[in-house]
Formats: structure tokens, sequence, C-alpha cells
């Protein structure tokens, strides 16, 4: 029943595709491998504002492929906030050699095909890729999502069934050991998110 | 950005740093990072290596049949030798959930055509341990107390022939400016110093149209061209003299002054040692204790090798005990009897000071009680000037360790047959005896005595090596996880691996009767009689220097006596580790030797 609203909802949002040269999106991925993002934006409301960068790794088996990371840095108009400055770092000065949205967000879908997305807060992220695509190409992301902070909910209240579960980024990161890498990106966001999801996923019971 | 943070930590890796940045740029696009669960089994004679593994968190175990061979943790890597022989007798089993980077096969292959980086893989022991070394002081300071006899400034020599009047062999002296003459003879040379000139020219009646031999001295003291500045210092400390002779072989090359030895160091260890001479009494002695520890650092940190420190220490504190000997010993009966040091103090490998371990020996026929006062009171001021007391009561204060020849004998016959603890506990620190002041033959008797005693008597000494047995090498105490679950976040460098190389190498020393008390020397002569080859003999050396040099630091750096021996290995930096761990495996190895060597695991 689902799946098959699911299934619906794929089908109208295939429909209003305007550019057939972006049909990859729909078809079955035969790579089985995953992809975890992350972007920096100007703000915290997807209606307003900008994305300044998107960061992505690919996941197969237990592997993040860190060797095929996808980072890219966008122009846009809206003037970045200073207090977004201090969490990631990226200054005006620094998007001087950034590619135009289009640019970027084509090559943000040609990565990632249609391969499922993995991602932490992935609403978030996944309508500000939307804001962009709506007027491009008509459509929003098809592609399938999991949310590692549900995942790691889901694992945890069986632990503590009655209990409050922190799921802040950090605590996450801190309980299931994974090296915090310091400097938040795109792409170390990318990496720790991709860390946090095969522990939970792969660890032993 | 991010790329540029796994790379700096790539780059913090030995020997990754050694690569170019082109070569960097393309072995970070070919880097993934890998998550395997806890018991993961990795590598194993079954499944053949596919990667080279980095660690980034958790721990990988390594056994080899079945016993652990070595513990990854973070910033560690594995496995080289899987990768480039293609199998490996080992298997890697993670012992806590993994995250490591990983090099494909291929890709690490290819890595290894970097001239330098496969040196670092494909090297033994010895040389990767020395590399790792140099790393080390190259990041702190250079060692320029290692530096040879040949690096210094030599005075000419002025030789003269043995039927040279004095007259001509002065002018000569003159014309050459040099401040000895060295005198050719038939068989060796001989010197006549200014101190030579003033007694038996001056004050003497000899002239100056004699032949110059019949004012040299024949006490001659050389030190090899290739010898280190350091055993120099020593020489001159020990003998207090001012020059040595430098010779390259049987041939004189040059004289090495005191002065211009004393400006390459810029330490004040001979002004330590010239103190010591003048003290006139227990003050002047205890005024100089503050000086030494400033030497050990000062020394320390220009890199020299703890095994210098440690016998310029000795070298120090026999001059103490011998000014301490006169103080408290009447002239008449300081012949009649030998003062021994043993222990660490024995075999020159004490630091900081020691407890003192000390004995006299009294020739047989002189009345014991004689040496009663003299003693108590060579005792307390040692105790004074801060020789802290010996938990054994091993001290010459101690009626025991008090006696004369023939009572020491007896007591060495009886260890031959008693093996109580307090009997193999006593022998071993008589075994490391070293005489310091008096009549230095009755010593030597004994240990003759000693080694006859047990010639052949391979049963007691099984025995005895029984000891190197008794505390297991801390390998597994590397990886964090295993601190945590034993609530215990250092490890025993004397008990864990010290203790067995030095009770190990002295045992062997004592069947194969080896007079030389000091490990690293006894190392030397047990290869000299095949005992042990030359490779394993270095590997014991450079793991004895490793383990004396990282406990140096940890008793510069205890607050008390008690944590002196320990060390929490995650404190160190990663070199010092991955050197500390090694000399782990080579004690391991040792006891290996000495378990098949001596047939330990017969004896009950």
């Amino acid at each position: 029943m689902f799946s098959f609203i699911a299934n619906f909802k794929k089908n109208a949002n295939r429909k209003k595709l305007k550019d057939s040269a972006f049909e990859f999106l729909f078809e079955d991925d035969k790579s089985g491998e995953y992809v975890v993002f992350d972007t920096e934006t100007t703000g915290l409301n997807p209606k307003v504002d900008e994305i300044l960068s998107i960061g992505a790794v690919k996941i197969k088996d237990n592997k993040v492929l860190t060797s095929q990371t996808f980072e890219v840095f966008l122009q846009n108009e809206k003037e970045i906030s200073s207090t977004s400055i201090k969490i990631h770092g990226i200054r005006p000065f620094d998007l001087k050699d950034a590619k135009t949205t289009k640019e970027g967000i084509v090559e943000f879908l040609n990565f990632i095909g249609s391969r499922p997305l993995i991602g932490y807060y992935l609403e978030f992220d996944v309508s500000m890729i939307n804001r962009y695509t709506k007027p491009l190409l008509g459509i929003t992301l098809p592609n399938k999502m999991i949310e590692v902070s549900e995942i790691y909910f889901d694992k945890t209240i069986s632990l503590i069934p009655q209990g409050n579960i922190d799921l802040r980024f950090d605590t996450i990161l801190r309980n299931c050991s994974i090296p915090n890498m310091g400097v938040h990106n795109a792409v170390n966001d990318a990496i720790m998110t991709a860390m946090i999801y095969l522990k939970l996923t792969k660890e032993k019971q | 950005m991010s790329i540029l943070d796994q790379r700096k930590l790539i780059e913090s890796i030995h020997p990754f740093e050694l690569l170019s940045s082109s070569a960097m740029d393309g072995l970070m696009k070919k880097i993934d990072i890998a998550y395997y669960p806890n018991q993961t089994l990795l590598v194993s004679p079954a499944i053949s290596s596919i990667a080279f593994y980095i660690i980034i968190k958790g721990s990988v175990t390594e056994y080899i049949d079945d016993e652990i061979h070595n513990v990854y943790g973070a910033g560690d890597s594995f496995d080289a030798d899987a990768l480039i022989y293609g199998n490996t007798k080992a298997k890697f089993i993670v012992d806590e959930d993994l995250i490591c980077y990983e090099i494909k096969k291929e890709d690490f292959l290819d890595l290894m055509q970097d001239k330098e980086i496969q040196g670092y893989f494909l090297q033994d022991f010895i040389t990767r341990h020395k590399q790792l070394k140099d790393y080390d002081t190259q990041s702190e300071l250079s060692p320029f107390l290692i530096s040879k006899v040949s690096d210094i400034f030599l005075h000419t020599a002025c030789i003269v022939e043995e039927d040279e009047t004095i007259h001509s062999a002065l002018l000569k002296q003159e014309k050459l400016k040099s401040k000895v003459i060295l005198v050719k003879e038939k068989n060796g040379y001989s010197i006549v110093t200014d101190t030579d000139l003033r007694k038996k020219l001056l004050l003497g009646d000899n002239d100056l149209s004699k032949n110059i031999s019949s004012i040299a001295s024949k006490k001659i003291i050389s030190i090899d061209i290739n010898d280190f500045l350091f055993n120099a210092l020593l020489m001159m400390t020990h003998n207090a003299i001012k020059r040595v002779v430098v010779v390259d072989g049987d041939k004189i090359v040059g004289v090495l002054e005191q002065l211009d030895l004393l400006s390459y160091f810029a330490s004040h260890s001979h002004l330590v040692a010239v103190q010591i001479d003048k003290a006139q009494n227990i003050d002047d002695l205890k005024a100089l204790g503050h000086d030494f520890k400033s030497l050990i650092v000062t020394l320390r940190a220009k890199g020299v090798k703890v095994r210098y420190i440690t016998k310029l220490i000795a070298t120090l504190n026999d001059k103490i005990y011998n000014k301490l000997f006169e103080m408290c010993v009447e002239p008449s009966l300081r012949d009649q009897c030998a003062l021994i040091v043993m222990g660490s103090e024995g075999r020159e490998e004490q630091t900081l000071k020691s407890d003192q371990d000390n004995a006299l020996i009294i020739k047989n026929g002189v009345d014991i009680e004689l040496f009663r006062e003299p003693m108590m009171r060579l005792n307390g001021y040692l105790l004074e000037l801060g020789f802290p007391k010996c938990s054994g009561n091993v001290m010459v204060s101690n009626e025991f360790w008090r006696k004369n020849s023939s009572a020491y004998k007896d007591l060495i016959t009886t260890w031959t047959y008693d093996m109580s603890e307090e009997s193999v506990k006593n022998m071993s620190i008589f075994l490391d005896a070293k005489c310091i002041a008096g009549d230095c033959s009755l010593l030597d008797e004994l240990k003759e005595y000693l080694h006859n005693s047990f010639h052949s008597r391979d049963d007691v000494l099984a025995h005895i090596a029984k000891a190197v047995l008794s505390f297991e090498t801390p390998l597994s105490l590397f990886s964090g996880f295993v601190l945590q679950k034993e609530r215990k976040d250092k490890l025993d460098l004397k008990k864990g691996g010290i203790f067995a190389l030095v009770h190990g190498i002295r045992t062997l020393s004592l069947q194969y009767e080896i007079k030389e008390t000091n490990t690293v020397e006894r190392i030397k002569e047990l290869n000299n009689h095949g005992v042990i080859d030359k490779t394993f003999a270095t590997e014991l050396i450079e793991s004895f220097d490793t383990l004396s040099s990282i406990r140096l630091k940890a008793m510069l750096e205890a607050k008390n006596i008690d944590e002196a021996n320990y060390i929490n290995p995650l404190s160190l930096e990663k070199n010092q580790r991955d050197l500390l761990k090694d000399s782990f495996k080579i004690i391991n190895k040792f006891k290996k030797f000495m378990n098949f060597h001596f047939h330990l695991n017969m004896v009950v």
C-alpha cells in the first residue's frame, strides 16, 4: 500500500520533468551504492536561504569511498549572515571561483544518480536542493531517503525505552565513537555521517 | 578542504611524509575509509590481504600461532609484508570496532615504486629502528654528543725516537707547539708531560743531554679515532688526565686536548668530576647534588644515548664512592679490603640515584670489626648525599655484606645448591658487582670462584634463568581498549621488559663466565662467544637502549619514586610508541630464546 503511494508520487513527479536528459534520476539503481550528502547554507529557512556548498561521498558495502568525494561551491545573491559564517567558515571571498547554481546542481545530480540518499536531518538538505531543481527541472529529488538520526533513535530507544534521546550530531558522533574530524564543512560532515551510518548498520549486535 | 584534513593525517604517519606533493595528490584519490565491526578477521593465511590499512580509530591484534604478536592502534598501519609477499603467517583480527583508511593492494604496490617508501617497508628490524630513532632525534635536537673523535680538532703529536736527547726532543716539541712528547720505543710508546719535566728534569738529577726515554712515563692512554668523543671524556674523567692520544689502528694520529673537548661539550660533566675530587668534606659533596640532575637533563635533551649518560653518571658516582671511602677508611686499612657496588650501579646502568647496593670484602685474617665503624659512617654519608636506602638491606652497614673473603666463598657455595628466592636474589645482585675502591683483586678472586662453582651447573642456571619468564611482556597494553578494560593506563617498563633482558643476559654471562657487568658489554661478549648472532645482539642492544631511554624519561617526569618505572604508552609520541612496541617484540623473542636455551619448559 505504502509502496503504491510512493510509486504514485514518484510517477507524478516524473511527469513534471522538463528535461529528458535527467530521466536517469528515476531509473532503478544498479550500483549498490549510497550517497551521503550535506549542504552548507546561508541560513536555516529553505524558503529564503541559499546553498553555499554541497559535499557528498559514496558508500559501498562497508566502505566510505572517500576516493570519490564530491564538493562544489555555489554562487548566490543573498549575503551570507555573519552567524552562519562562524559555523561553516565560508566567507564571501571563498566563493570567488564558485560555480553558477545551475552548473553545481547539475554536477550534483550526475554524482548521485538514482542512488539512495543518506543524511543527518536530510529533509532540510533535500528541500534546499529542491529549491533549485523545481525551477530548473520541474521536479523534486525522487531518490530514496535514509535518515541516520532515525536509525540512531530506533537503536537507542530499544535500550532505554522511556529515555529522552539526545539527537545532536556531536552526541551521536561521540556515542558511535566516530572521530570528530574537527572542521565542519559539507564534505567532512558527509564523511562523518557516512561513518555513523556504517557503524549503525554494520555493527554486530 | 576535507581532503586536506585527511592529507594531514596521512602525512603525519611515517613514512608517508616522504612522498612528494604530487605523489600525495595521487594517493589521496585512492584512499577509502572502511568500517569493520569487532572480531572481523581481516587477513589470515587463508584470506589474502587486499589492502593496506591505516587505523583512524579502533584496534587490531596480530596473532602468530595463536600468540599475540602485535597490537595496532590509532595511527598505526599494517601489513606491508602481507601485501608485498602475497601471503602471511599472521592473523589480523579487529578487537575494537575499526575505522580505517584503506589503500588497495595495487595502489599500495604502486606506492612502493618510491625508493624511500620501499626502503622503509622492506627493511629489517634494526635498520627500521635506527631510521625511526634518527627521525626522532631530527625532530628534537641534533645529537652532537654522538660525534666521533675524528670530528674534532686534534693536535699534531710530537713523536721522537727513544735515543734522542732531552734537548732535541724539547726543541721539536717547541716547534710543533705540542703539549706533550711521545717517545717511540721498541714495544710501544711512552709519554713525557710537563709534570715529568718538572719532577724528573728540574727537580731530578737529569740533564738535557740524557736520552728522552729516561724521563718518560710508561702510562699512555689512547683512544681510537672512530670512537665516540663521549668515551674520550669518560676516559679523561676516569683517569684524571688532561689529554688522550688518538690512534688509528696502531698509528698515532694526534692528541686530543681536554680543553678542546670541553669547549665541544656545553655541559659541565668534567667540572662536576673535578669538584668531587676537590671536595674536602661531606658538605662539599652535598652541594653538587643538584648539578647531577641538571647534567642528565641537558645530556638527554642533546640526544645522547642513555647508555652513555648512565656510564658518565656511573663514573661520577664512582668518584663519590672513592672520596667517601677515603674520608671514612684509615689509609692503613684501605688495601685490606675492597669496596664493591652491585646491582644497577655495578652494571653502570643507574641513571638518577638508585638504591645503594654495596658491600665490603675484607682480606682473610684481618679483623672484621675494624671496619664496622668506618662502614657505618660511609653508609650514613651516602644516605646524606641522597643515595636511597636499599630495601633489601644490601649495604655495607649490614654485617651480612661486610665479611671476609672466605666467608663470601662459603656464601657462594650455598648459592650453588640452595635454590631459595633469597639466594637467587643475592646472587643476582652479586653477579653485577664492580670494585670501586681498595684492593680490587679481592673481588676478581671471588668472581673467579663464582664462575668455577657454576661451571657445568646448567640445572641451577636454568632455575635462575626462570625468573626471566615471571612477568608477561605488556604488548597487549598498547591498545587503548585493553588499557580501559584493565582499568590501568600504564605499563611497567622494568618488570615488563628491562628485568627480563638484564636478568637473562646476566644468567647467560654466568654460564659463559663473562666478566663484564654492563648489559650492553655482556651482550657484545655473548656475541663474541657465539651464543647469540650479531643481528640478534644488535637487536637486543637497540631494544635495551630504547627501553632505558623511555624509562629515563619516565623517571625524570615521575613525581615520586613509585611512578618511576611506569609509562602510559599513549602519552608517548607515535614514533616512540612504535620503538617501544618493537623493543617488546624483541624481548619476547629473547624470552623464547632463553626458554629454548635453558629448556625452561622442563624446569618446575
